[in-house]
């Protein structure tokens, strides 16, 4: 089976000197330890070869080569999706009001398209930097059961997708950030407030 | 005020801290009157949920007076006497709509937290770890209680708090646990564990309409009340093979459905896999233990259904999906949408068709806490439900 390529550019560069330090850190003595080690430096270049990642598809990373922005190599694409048992004119409206669109807080936020009910997408820049692009994509959902939002955003990770890795690892990553907006907008619309325990009591922690 | 604090494995603690505060508009304050020591408090106080904060107060069984309330409850007075289901449950969303209360989407805080172990996220829960959001627990003077226009019942002054307290969590945690089995004429339903939510399940399961109840465990006294109290009959597992014990029970078929009333932590004797389950947990190689519901599916009849009451965390070993699936077994479970049976159980306490009171063996003060959890845990002084007042 032809593996996609989905390494980023920068990570390849990193992977080739990673792996070649690797390997000669685990020639300069003999031992196990050192052997497995060199095995790993052996595999990162090979990956650096072949552009590809067998992990990534299991962390649910997802490099775009081709971004619709000017201007931007390649991104890492993040895609969640929520059911809001609102009707659709009362979802559109909520994520109309720019400040509740995800990762919004972290710059300024410019709406690049809106299509009445079904769409709407924005770029967040700061400093006159593309922080990040996205869009929000509404459907009715089967049933009566309310509103689809799915949401794509894009954006270029500090420290490549190693970067993506750790951060999802850690769970600050933007994934996590997009479902939690998503899950935020929900209760809103749903019950009026979002869920929190910030301010209440605890012992000495 | 106090409350009790988790601070590590076995370390729980009576401290002052601050009241707590209305922080959303659906939220109410309830001074605590009375408050349980869970059997699933235990899985905590062992260390054996993930999850778990230094200072969170625990307790997630308690009762009171409304004393505050936020812009947006409109259904409850100050100073009206309520009972508070443990699962916090929003009332809009599509569980909530469906009455899977404990599936509420919109309560829990941390939802992403629990996803990741979980695959999608259950309700918010008082005191029962971060991963079911964190909340202050009701083992505490006040407690914030959220979505306080859709959970706490009010309850008649007629009635003690010792007579409604339980309908918090393990009433209803017993009778959904019997409701699962869907009991027919006839039927011999076989229940393992006998502390408080295994009794409520007996008592539960007759009320359905079971033939014949079979209760399983070992600890005498808790075999004791489930014979003398409830009229069922016994397995102690330490004496009998159970599996054989059943079959001749139940003239060779097995019991028509089997109770789990037991969970993450049991215990077995005459058993090789629990040695094994034991070590696999010592090494965190394995969270659950198994015994008891591996036990269910193998004793139950083909065709019959595995109700699961007692409380899992994460991943178990050897389980027996052959017997599952050649024998056309049905494994139901879940949290207890408590909120869908608060109201037919307070009728039915106020009928005088169950008084829960009579699982309480210790009465004790809030402040009592620790010496309280080490006895429960450690079945001291024929310990089967303690209850706490501030």
């Amino acid at each position: 089976m032809p593996r996609k390529r989905n390494l980023m550019r920068a990570d390849r560069l990193g992977y080739v000197v990673g792996g070649v330090a690797l390997i000669v850190w685990a020639l300069r003595r003999p031992g196990l330890l050192r052997a497995g080690v060199g095995g790993l430096g052996g595999w990162l270049l090979y990956q650096a070869y072949t552009g590809s990642n067998p992990m990534f598809k299991p962390l649910g990373i997802h490099v775009n080569p081709q971004p619709a922005q000017p201007h931007i190599a390649e991104t890492l694409v993040v895609e969640e999706a929520v059911t809001i048992a609102r009707p659709r004119e009362e979802v559109y409206a909520f994520w109309q009001r720019s400040e509740n669109l995800p990762l919004a807080a972290e710059g300024e936020v410019e709406l690049t398209r809106e299509a009445a009910g079904e769409e709407l997408a924005w770029r967040t820049m700061r400093a006159e930097k593309l922080m990040h692009f996205g869009s929000l994509t509404l459907r009715d959902a089967p049933g009566r059961r309310g509103t689809i939002v799915m949401a794509r955003l894009e954006y270029v990770p500090a420290g490549g997708s190693l970067g993506a890795v750790l951060a999802r690892v850690t769970g600050r990553s933007p994934q996590r950030l997009v479902a939690d907006c998503l899950r935020r907008a929900r209760a809103l619309l749903e019950t009026g407030e979002a869920p929190t325990t910030t301010g209440q009591p605890a012992g000495r922690r | 005020m106090r409350a009790v604090c988790w601070h590590d494995k076995l370390d729980v603690r009576v401290e002052s801290v601050p009241e707590p505060k209305i922080l959303n508009p659906r939220d109410a304050i309830v001074r605590v009157s009375a408050t349980a020591i869970c059997g699933s408090d235990l899985h905590l106080y062992g260390g054996f949920v993930p999850g778990m904060v230094k200072g969170d107060i625990l307790g997630h069984e308690f009762m009171g007076e409304v004393v505050e309330l936020g812009a947006a409850v409109i259904n409850l007075k100050r100073g009206e006497r309520v009972v508070v289901p443990f699962p916090i449950a929003c009332g809009n969303c599509f569980f909530c709509q469906k009455a899977m209360f404990s599936l509420c989407e919109n309560s829990n805080p941390n939802a992403g937290m629990a996803e990741k172990l979980w695959g999608y996220s259950p309700c918010g829960i008082y005191g029962y770890s971060h991963l079911l959001g964190g909340y202050a627990g009701g083992q505490a003077e006040y407690v914030r209680v959220p979505f306080a226009d859709v959970g706490p019942l009010r309850v008649p002054d007629s009635l003690s708090d010792e007579q409604v307290l339980f309908l918090s969590d393990i009433l209803p945690t017993g009778y959904m646990a019997a409701e699962n089995c869907d009991i027919q004429p006839g039927d011999t339903i076989a229940v393992w564990g006998c502390g408080p939510v295994g009794q409520f399940a007996i008592a539960s399961a007759q009320l359905l309409g079971a033939d014949r109840v079979i209760a399983i465990d070992r600890f005498p006294e808790r075999l004791r009340l489930a014979a003398m109290k409830l009229g069922a009959e016994t397995i102690d597992y330490s004496e009998d093979n159970v599996l054989e014990a059943l079959k001749e029970l139940t003239g060779g078929r097995g019991p028509d459905a089997c109770i789990d009333a037991v969970g993450m932590e049991a215990h077995a004797y005459h058993n090789i896999a629990y040695a094994y389950d034991r070590m696999k947990q010592a090494m965190l190689l394995e969270s659950d233990r198994p015994v008891a519901l591996r036990e269910a599916i193998m004793a139950c009849r083909s065709g019959g259904t595995i109700s699961v009451a007692g409380v899992y965390g994460g991943l178990i070993d050897k389980f027996p999906a052959g017997a599952l699936m050649n024998r056309s077994l049905t494994i139901r479970t879940g949290q207890t949408h408590v909120q869908r049976y608060m109201r037919l159980l307070l009728a039915r306490i106020e009928k005088g068709e169950i008084d829960p009171s009579f699982i309480i063996t210790h009465r004790m003060k809030l402040d009592e806490a620790p010496a309280a959890y080490r006895m429960f845990r450690d079945k001291q002084d024929d310990c089967i439900k303690v209850v706490l007042t501030p």
